[in-house]
This record gives C-alpha cells, structure tokens and sequence, in this order.
C-alpha cells in the first residue's frame, strides 16, 4: 500500500505517505524509507521501526551549528522501517502540506514530520521574528514530498494574491509558502506608551503569490499586550 | 481529491481561503469568526484579531476619534483599556485561544455575559457593565461574538448551573445562588463545613435562574481568564463596590476585608457554625 507512488518511467517509487488519523495524529506508512519527525512525538507505531536522534536535524555540521547560532533549534529523530507509525505532540492540530520543489517557511516548533527527502534548513527573516520572540530565524523545508505542521486550534489557509496583500498577527503565524515578501508593521505610537494602543501595534505584512498558515490562538510575544 | 487550482493542497486538508471565499461576518471554523468591515466599525477585544485583508485601523477607546461612538455604544470605563475599534475595508479572522466561537444575534434584546468571554461586537448593540460583577450586559440590536472552551449549550429555565460553566444569559431576570442547604446541616455537616473531613462533592453551590429566558453554558468548567473589570464606583448600594462600610447587615464582619458574595462563611453563620 504505500508503494502508491508510480512514477511515469516504469520505477515506483517507495515515499512514505502522510494520512491525518483524526485531526491531532498523523499516520505515516512507510515501507523501508524513512521521515524525520520531532523527537519523542511517536505515539505507537506497527511493523518494524528504527528510531534515530538526528543531531543537527540532518543538516550536516553547517546546520546544526547554524541552528545552535540562531536560536532556531529542532531535535528531529529519523524514522526507518516497515509498517505504519503515528505521530502526535500535545494534541496540538496537525496540518497535512504537500511540496512541489516550492519552499515553506514554519516556525521550528511547528514542525512535525516531513519526508526524508525534504531539505530543511533556517532562514533570516528578519525583524519579524524578534517581535514574535523566537528569534530572527525561521526553518525552511524545500523539495517534494510531504510534511506536517502544528497547530494550536486548526489552522485557517489564507491565500495571498497580488491584489490581495494579507497582514498577519505574529503570534498567530504558523508557516508560509509560496513567493511571498513578508515586512513587519509597526503600529507603535504615543498611544501605545500611554497606555491606549489598539492592541495590534506589530503585524506582519504578506505581499505576492502564496499560502499563509494562521492558528486560532496567539502564542505570547513581546508585542502582545501593546 | 485534491481542490481544483490548489495542487499543494493534499486532499482532506481545509482549502486556502481569500477574501472572495471568506465568509461575512460568519464563522469560518468552530474556532475563528471572520468579521466583514465596510468602513463600519467593530468594537474587540485587546489582541483577538488573528489576520485580515484589506485595510484596518485599530484605534483604542480613548482615541479622540472615537468619543462619539464610545458615548452611544460602550458604557463601561472600566473596560476601556481591554477594548479597542476596529475600523475601514476588508475581512478580519478573529480567535482566541483555540477556543470555540460562535457569534450571536440580538434583536432588539438584553444578553449578559462573563467579561472574558466577550470577543467582538457591532457598535449598534450597547456594552454596558452588568451589576453582577464580572459580567458586562450587551443591550440592542446586532451581532457579537463570544469565546467558550467547548460547545455553548442554550438551556431554558428553571435551571441551577455549575458557576465555572456559566457563559451568560439572556432575558432572565433572576440570576442567584443556590446552596445545597442540607448537606451542610447537623453535626456531620457542621464537622464536614468547619474540617473538610468527610469530603464534599463540590457540587454543593450552584447558581439559579428562573422565569423566561436563555442559558448559555460552556459545555467545559475551565474558565476564561477574567477581564480586569477595574474598581467599582465607589457607592453604597453597588455590590461589589465595598461602598460606605459597615451599612447593611455586615455586622460581625472585620471592616475592609474584602469579602466573595456566598462565600462558605456567610453559611456557617447562618447555620450558628
């Protein structure tokens, strides 16, 4: 069953595929191939299956000492073997992405699982991600396949468009993809140090062609009470 | 399976949406509510807004702007600084906590709510603080939109509800106390009140509605952080208000300790405890 990949040559090949069991569990069935996935977020599994701590998230030296740099740190375990294994982590919403060589950025501790085949790796993203109080750095997953991402609540897709430019609350962002520029909004006026903001003084401004993943909830960040 | 034009987009995940296919002022999911702005205004909660499109301006309470719209629609000080307008063209995602939403239709009627449960509300409607503290009372026509962890589930009266899952109420003009009186009588009940030996099944208080009305109860006990509500004018007869000490029937009480209405003591009083 999960050899259901056939490719127009003639191969097929073995891609572990992703199926949501519920909303909060993620199956993957894998026949001999492998996913990374957040370390410890197995909850049972069937058939035959090796766990490996993949120091660095698999990135090679270079990666894992970016990461340990920026701040932007995963510990991802590698999953290999035969059978079906689940996936779940605080029962937090699971979201099922699919990539066709574009690239998603997701925050580090929204990330899940993806296909062994998919690069990860950080990615600058500027001030933004000070507001949001988890770094200047986000993780980028690129290539094909697929990956699941967390949510608190079930996330909203949004899609931006050229005319349809987006703005997004920072605690609330989740992931992003698709050839999007991303600025931070800053409302912050006198107000805001007297005490009468509106509330919303950081958003993050989504202009292009893409995807925006949204959760209903807020993490805390610095911007969140002014 | 996959969605037309969303090749991304596995099968069974929700399809992306854009403000064509959001929807106005309606729910997009149990858990955001999606408010359509016309150059009309929307008064919300601190923080709550998630995203949107178009072009929004959130401006405090005190913003000089806003004087007239605050005098006619927002007549809780108090609140002001947990309130702010949300104002100009597009579409806004409002949520909270992962918490369900749900938006609710006045007409032309009077719904009391927990302060922290209020997520948004039209301007036409009137925000006023309600004399059980902690609750604020919307009054007139229009929508609002509320949080509650879990389901809201709508009960007539007569009912006693659990005090955690108490959301609000409409219409009902009886909301009081209840207290399961014998558990606490005779000499086991007078030991279990002062010790605690012997358990309790914490369920010996409720609170009761009667006559014609609306419940609205959260189908979970875990409550929603409270809104600071701010001090109350300082008045004799306010409840809450810790006006003119001493007055009424507070006798035996230590002056200025601040005192929870239906607190156990009152009862082991009653009781001669």
């Amino acid at each position: 069953m999960p050899c259901s990949d056939p490719i127009s040559d003639g191969y097929r090949r073995c891609v572990a595929t992703f199926r949501l069991q519920g909303s909060r569990v993620l199956a993957v069935d894998m026949s001999g191939d492998a996913v990374k996935a957040k370390n410890g977020s197995m909850v049972a599994y069937d058939g035959q299956m090796a766990f490996k701590k993949m120091t660095g998230g698999g990135e090679g030296v270079r990666g894992m000492v970016t990461r340990r740099l920026t701040g932007e740190q995963m510990t991802v375990m590698e999953v290999k073997g035969h059978g079906t294994c689940w996936f779940a982590d605080r029962a937090t919403e699971i979201n099922l992405v699919s990539l066709h060589g574009e690239k998603l950025f997701v925050e580090a501790g929204n990330l899940l699982c993806t296909d062994a085949g998919l690069r990860t790796g950080t990615h600058f993203t500027g001030v933004r991600g000070a507001s949001q109080g988890n770094g200047l750095f986000t993780t980028t997953v690129e290539g094909s396949g697929q990956a699941a991402i967390m949510s608190e609540g079930p996330a909203v897709v949004l899609r931006v468009s050229r005319q349809y430019p987006l703005t997004v609350d920072p605690g609330a962002y989740v992931a992003h993809q698709g050839d999007l520029r991303q600025n931070l909004q800053s409302g912050v006026t006198f107000r805001t140090l007297l005490g009468e903001g509106g509330g919303e003084a950081f958003q993050i401004r989504f202009e292009g062609e893409g995807l925006v993943y949204v959760q209903p909830s807020e993490r805390t960040t610095i911007a969140g009470d002014v | 399976m996959n969605p037309a034009g969303n090749p991304s987009m596995p099968a069974g995940a929700p399809a992306p949406l854009d403000p064509m296919s959001l929807p106005s002022d309606d729910s997009v999911n149990a858990y955001t509510f999606c408010v359509e702005l016309r150059g009309s205004q929307w008064f919300l909660q601190k923080g709550k807004m998630i995203a949107y499109y178009g072009s929004i301006e959130f401006n405090g309470i005190g913003h000089g702007r806003l004087d007239r719209l605050v005098r006619t629609s927002f007549h809780s000080p108090l609140h002001a600084s947990d309130w702010v307008v949300a104002e100009g063209q597009g579409k806004m995602l409002l949520a909270d906590r992962a918490f369900d939403v749900n938006s609710y239709d006045l007409e032309d009627g009077n719904l009391t709510i927990r302060s922290g449960n209020l997520l948004a509300f039209q301007p036409t409607l009137a925000l006023k603080q309600s004399i059980v503290p902690g609750f604020l009372t919307l009054i007139g026509t229009g929508k609002f939109v509320a949080a509650s962890n879990g389901p809201v589930v709508f009960m007539e009266p007569p009912i006693r509800v659990d005090p955690q899952a108490l959301v609000g109420w409409a219409d009902c003009p009886s909301p009081c106390h209840h207290y399961d009186h014998g558990y606490l009588t005779g000499v086991i009940g007078g030991v279990r009140a002062l010790t605690g030996i012997g358990g309790t099944s914490g369920e010996e208080h409720q609170f009761e509605f009667v006559g014609a009305g609306t419940v609205l109860l959260q189908s979970s006990e875990a409550l929603m952080a409270e809104q600071a509500t701010g001090a109350l004018p300082q008045q004799a007869g306010v409840p809450g208000g810790q006006g003119a000490p001493g007055q009424h029937g507070q006798r035996g009480q230590q002056p200025g300790q601040p005192r929870l209405p239906g607190q156990l003591g009152d009862l082991q009083r009653r009781f001669g405890l």
